[in-house]
């Protein structure tokens, strides 16, 4: 298969390694230094994967993430110098699906590009179920598609993964760990704030009162519940 | 033990206790002496009573017996037996004539029937039975011869007692008896002898009593053979019992007497004498007498002294007590106190002196309290006030009311000038007081000499004391004789003193210079009160002006507000945060100010409410709010705090507007620096990471030409990251100002060509360099100047972009060179160009981050350039920014030693 990869950094070494990497793997990878070449070369070309650094001038790439984002699900694996959560989360709150703290090795790379492209396909969690019904929530398996009240519901690839592992797993109290590794891969298992703010966006587009949750419950220090 | 303390406080009770103590013992003295005598002389008479009765007892006796033996006789005699009258009446006449006390002899028969009596006439009672006598009865039953109670003779008409001798024959028959009757008259005369012999007693009684208790003797026949108990007490009679013995009863007259029996001792019969006890115990009475009457007059004179002490002594030391007490604590005395004391001081003895004394005291104390009161009133109108001038007036005025003198002066030192001038002055003519100055240094004059030897010092006639000849002729004119001047004892206030001048020759007294030194001391303090109060006022006044200067200054805001709230003192940043006049502040409602300062913040709903509400709490409260002044961000930290006097009863309130923009931008400016560092290690550390990881990963064989291309990736990088460390560290130093340059001599041309080789330019990026000709030698530290150039053009690369063109031009103006970096990509926003060189500062804070480092190159790029003595700034040019940086040509270099200690590290 041959995958379109879009690099994303306005410092030259280190969005030559990701090329370099990617491509020798087998992906075919376009370069862009800053958020507004990388907005252009989106529009115009057929992307799966976007990396992109936060950093850099004329438009960073948070920035260039929330305008793909408004367009496209395609999964983003935003990098970073800063490692802090607050930058972490406002990554993924504009729809990042996953992030690489600067330095990192190439495993990490390569894993985290799987992981990310494994969650966007979509065929991966079709299973026996067609349709998932919990209280005023449905899930057509087959469309990917989420109905809550009657109302179609528009969910990233992570989101949908992650509401139909909750919605199986019903009445269950599921450990961060487990969940992790169900939807985002065997790889993880530590990021217990890529849960956090993923409930919390399911729980914008999901419930009535995202205050007061009526189907994703936390169980503080262990996990999440559904209830439906 | 309070009657012991009464005791010793009361001089009276001691004399009396004195008076008895000499008293008593005289007293018992007497009464035992008396005791002793009154016993002795009981026992005389008692003696002398008994002998006298007894001798008495011995004579009747003696007379009985006769008459008894008379009768035994004559029982004996044939005639008689036989009852032959003749010889009877011979024998009887014999015997009759032998007894005189004996009146008649008689012969009764056995029936108790007269035979014979002699005398015969003139009554005959022969052939009278008298056998119912009880000597008859009595008779028929002994054969011894028997005295009979006394009786009246039917012959003789006569008292008598008969003495009995019954005639008993041979043959035992009673034939009669034979009686002589013994005349009791002539018993009672016997008596009436005694008694007449103890004449010197008055009062004595004798009495003989028979068996039947009748009286057979006694003096006066008219109380013969009446019963005893007619002139004897009946208690005495029934005390009978044979033995002789004394009492003292009441007589039946009522009269008092000893009575002393002894019993005859022949018959059945007792002696009694008795005499009146006060006649029997006469001296002993009268020795009574002489104690008592000496007792009393003991008595009586111990009372009279006692009485004339109390009265003269003691009373009047006793009522002088209260008054001294009285004097002495300046009370007014009673009436009836001034009329003892009146009284007391006529007397001529101690007392009438200690009284005059006294009222001399009470007079000298009144004296000398008034004088006190004056001095107290006068020295308390002098220091009331603290105005220097008016205590003067003060001093003078009070001065001529204590002494009421007329010419009087205050002389003090003017500082100024150094001599003593007249500060102020009464009675004395303008000419005299604006003229008088005395040198400190002259040594007559009384106002010098006073105040040297610190004590008053005059001059009693000024014609006559020779120290004041120079001056007489100013006394003269000014018309005073006498001088008196009183030094001030200051320290703080310069030396001052009292003048008073007396218009005649006057010795002043003791009392005048005591008092007015007394004043003096007083005024002193007044005019030293004044004087420090003037000085601690004007160092207060200063302080006052300081502090508020200070607190006006203040960079921080601050209210006063009383407790309703309403503002008292309010500095000038409070004006410019209200945007009010400072004046216009006090008066107005703090919370006016309040609500003006937070309309100004970015959310005004909130904090107003907060701040309402931070308002209305008790206690210390805070909060914090953002304002904008003059479009620039303030951050300002309000604090109100309770203002308690020293009690911490609350007195008010004070808001304290602390600016805390400083606090907070370096708070910014400090996690900026943080992000930004990590941020700049991480870049590179990301490349040579990334790199060192792509050739170790197992499933792709790199190349040679590839992994000598990672390799030097990895070399660059690991370059740049040192270069970074280096630039950090200097940044740090120029932040700490320790940086020290290494100027030496510097090739522009190499160094702007090192510094374009490590910029990192892409192949795409058109460099062009244009260095001056004939450009003088440049003095500047080459890796610092190299840092600088690299800095700039790799800020060019980023921001302009890989295929910008760059120029890299240096030239001279004036005095410096001056370095220029442009570029042709977008430019600097307008408005920015100033900002860009605060530390860390970015562009954009928002979500258009432009940069990664950016802030951080050119803050290290303006601290290299002023530490090289040059500026930097932006300049606006048409396309692209143009970063301009100036180095001044200084000639001469300070440390060629320094190149080898440079070469050395750089290696």
């Amino acid at each position: 298969m041959n995958l379109n990869v879009l690099v994303v950094d306005d410092e030259k070494p280190l969005r030559d390694f990701v090329r370099k990497n990617l491509e020798v793997r087998g992906y075919t990878v376009r370069t862009a230094s800053n958020g507004l070449e990388a907005l252009a070369i989106f529009q115009n070309e057929n992307i799966h994967l976007v990396i992109i650094d936060i950093m850099m001038p004329h438009m960073d790439g948070l920035e260039a993430t929330r305008r793909i984002r408004q367009e496209s699900h395609v999964p983003i694996i935003i990098l970073t110098a800063m490692g802090e959560e607050a930058d972490k989360v406002r990554a993924f709150d504009l729809g990042a699906d996953d992030y690489l703290t600067k330095p990192f090795g190439v495993g990490e790379l390569l894993g985290r590009v799987k992981a990310v492209l494994r969650r966007a396909d979509w065929s991966e969690p079709a299973s026996s179920e067609e349709r998932i019904v919990r209280g005023e929530i449905e899930v057509e398996m087959e469309r990917h598609r989420v109905t809550v009240r009657g109302e179609a519901v528009d969910l990233t690839p992570t989101e949908f993964n992650l509401l139909v592992y909750l919605m199986k797993n019903a009445g269950k109290t599921l450990p961060h760990r487990t969940i992790l590794q169900h939807v985002w891969g065997m790889e993880y298992g530590e990021e217990a704030e890529y849960l956090r703010v993923y409930v919390g966006k399911l729980r914008q587009k999901i419930e009535e009162d995202p205050y007061k949750p009526k189907y994703l419950h936390t169980e503080h220090g262990i996990g999440y519940r559904f209830e439906g | 033990m309070r009657r012991w303390f009464a005791f010793h406080r009361d001089l009276g009770l001691q004399l009396f206790a004195l008076y008895l103590l000499l008293i008593i013992p005289f007293l018992i003295t007497l009464l035992i002496f008396d005791g002793l005598i009154g016993v002795r002389i009981r026992e005389d008479v008692q003696a002398s009573d008994l002998s006298l009765a007894q001798s008495i007892s011995q004579e009747v006796d003696l007379a009985i017996s006769q008459a008894l033996s008379t009768v035994e006789g004559l029982s004996v005699q044939p005639g008689v037996i036989e009852a032959n009258t003749d010889e009877m009446q011979r024998v009887f006449s014999i015997i009759f004539s032998a007894t005189p006390e004996v009146n008649l002899i008689y012969r009764l028969d056995a029936n108790g029937i007269m035979v014979y009596h002699f005398p015969e006439g003139p009554g005959s009672t022969v052939g009278t039975d008298f056998s119912f006598r009880d000597y008859f009865q009595r008779a028929l039953l002994t054969n011894q011869s028997i005295v009979s109670e006394g009786r009246i003779s039917p012959t003789t008409n006569q008292a008598v007692a008969t003495a009995v001798m019954p005639i008993w024959s041979d043959a035992g028959k009673f034939l009669g008896l034979i009686g002589a009757n013994i005349r009791l008259e002539s018993l009672s005369q016997t008596l009436t002898t005694v008694i007449s012999n103890q004449q010197s007693e008055g009062g004595l009684q004798v009495v003989i009593l028979d068996s039947a208790d009748q009286i057979i003797a006694y003096p006066d026949s008219q109380f013969l053979l009446r019963p005893a108990i007619d002139i004897i007490p009946e208690q005495y009679l029934s005390n009978f019992n044979g033995a002789s013995h004394s009492q003292i009863v009441d007589a039946p007259d009522g009269e008092e007497r000893l009575y002393t029996h002894t019993p005859v001792s022949s018959i059945d019969w007792e002696v009694i004498v008795s005499r009146p006890t006060s006649a029997a115990f006469a001296t002993q009475i009268i020795l009574r007498r002489i104690v008592v009457v000496a007792a009393g007059t003991f008595i009586l004179i111990g009372l009279f002294f006692w009485g004339t002490l109390t009265l003269r002594v003691i009373r009047p030391i006793e009522r002088l007590a209260p008054i001294s007490e009285a004097i002495g604590s300046n009370q007014p005395l009673s009436d009836a106190e001034q009329k003892h004391l009146q009284s007391g001081s006529k007397r001529n003895d101690q007392i009438g002196h200690l009284i005059r004394s006294i009222i001399r005291m009470k007079d000298s104390i009144a004296e000398r309290m008034q004088e006190q009161a004056t001095l107290l009133e006068t020295s308390t109108a002098v220091v009331s006030s603290l105005d220097p001038e008016t205590v003067l007036d003060r001093i003078l005025e009070q001065m001529g009311r204590l002494l009421s003198i007329k010419m009087y002066a205050v002389i003090a030192l003017d500082e100024e000038k150094g001599i003593f001038r007249i500060r102020a002055s009464r009675g004395l003519s303008r000419q005299f007081t604006e003229q008088l100055s005395i040198q400190p240094t002259e040594p007559d004059s009384v106002t010098m000499r006073a105040l040297h030897s610190k004590e008053p010092i005059q001059v009693s006639d000024t014609e006559t004391d020779p120290s004041y000849i120079i001056r007489r002729h100013r006394a003269r004119v000014e018309g005073f004789r006498a001088i008196l001047a009183v030094p001030l004892n200051t320290q703080h206030a310069p030396p001052t003193a009292l003048l008073v001048f007396h218009p005649t020759p006057h010795v002043f007294t003791q009392n005048e210079i005591q008092l007015l030194t007394s004043f003096a001391n007083h005024a002193a303090m007044a005019i030293e009160n004044a004087m420090l109060y003037e000085r601690s006022d004007m160092r207060l006044r200063e302080q006052t002006h300081r502090l508020e200067a200070l607190v006006q200054s203040l960079h921080d805001g601050l209210i006063l507000s009383d407790l309703n709230g309403r503002v008292i003192y309010a500095n000038k940043r409070v004006g410019e945060l209200a945007d009010l006049s400072t004046k216009s502040l006090t008066g107005l409602h703090a919370d006016q100010i309040l609500a003006r300062i937070i309309t100004r913040t970015a959310d005004k709903t909130n904090k107003r409410s907060d701040a309402q509400k931070l308002l209305n709490k008790k206690g210390e409260r805070k909060i914090e709010v953002s304002l904008s002044q003059s479009d620039r961000p303030v951050h300002l930290r309000l604090e109100v705090f309770n203002v308690n006097d020293e009690d911490g009863a609350p007195i008010g309130r004070g808001i304290f507007f602390h600016d805390i923009t400083a606090d907070r931008e370096l708070d910014r400016m400090r996690s900026s620096l943080v992000s930004t560092v990590s941020h700049e290690l991480r870049t590179p550390l990301a490349a040579i990471k990334g790199y060192a990881s792509t050739m170790l990963a197992d499933d792709v064989e790199w190349d040679r030409a590839a992994q000598h291309e990672f390799l030097t990736i990895i070399s660059d990088e690991s370059d740049r990251l040192t270069n970074l460390v280096n630039n950090l560290l200097d940044l740090s130093r120029i932040e700490a100002g320790s940086l020290k340059l290494l100027r030496e001599k510097c090739d522009i041309k190499e160094t702007v060509h090192n510094a374009a080789k490590q910029a990192r330019l892409t192949q795409k990026n058109k460099l062009e360099i244009k260095i001056k000709e004939k450009l003088p030698v440049l003095y500047a530290d080459p890796p610092r100047l190299e840092s600088i150039l690299r800095n700039l053009i790799e800020n060019a690369v980023k921001y302009a972009g890989e295929e910008a063109g760059i120029k890299v031009e240096v030239d001279r103006n004036g005095k410096d060179f001056h370095f220029r970096v442009s570029d042709d990509g977008p430019g600097i926003p307008a408005g920015e160009s100033q900002r860009i060189f605060e530390s860390f500062y970015r562009v954009d804070d928002s979500l258009a981050r432009l940069t990664s480092g950016a802030g951080l190159g050119l803050a290290i790029c303006q601290g290299l350039v002023r530490a090289h003595g040059g500026r930097i700034w932006a300049e606006p040019q048409e396309t692209g920014a143009c970063i301009v940086f100036s180095i001044p040509v200084k000639s001469g270099t300070k440390s060629n030693h320094h190149k080898k200690i440079r070469k050395k590290t750089s290696q």
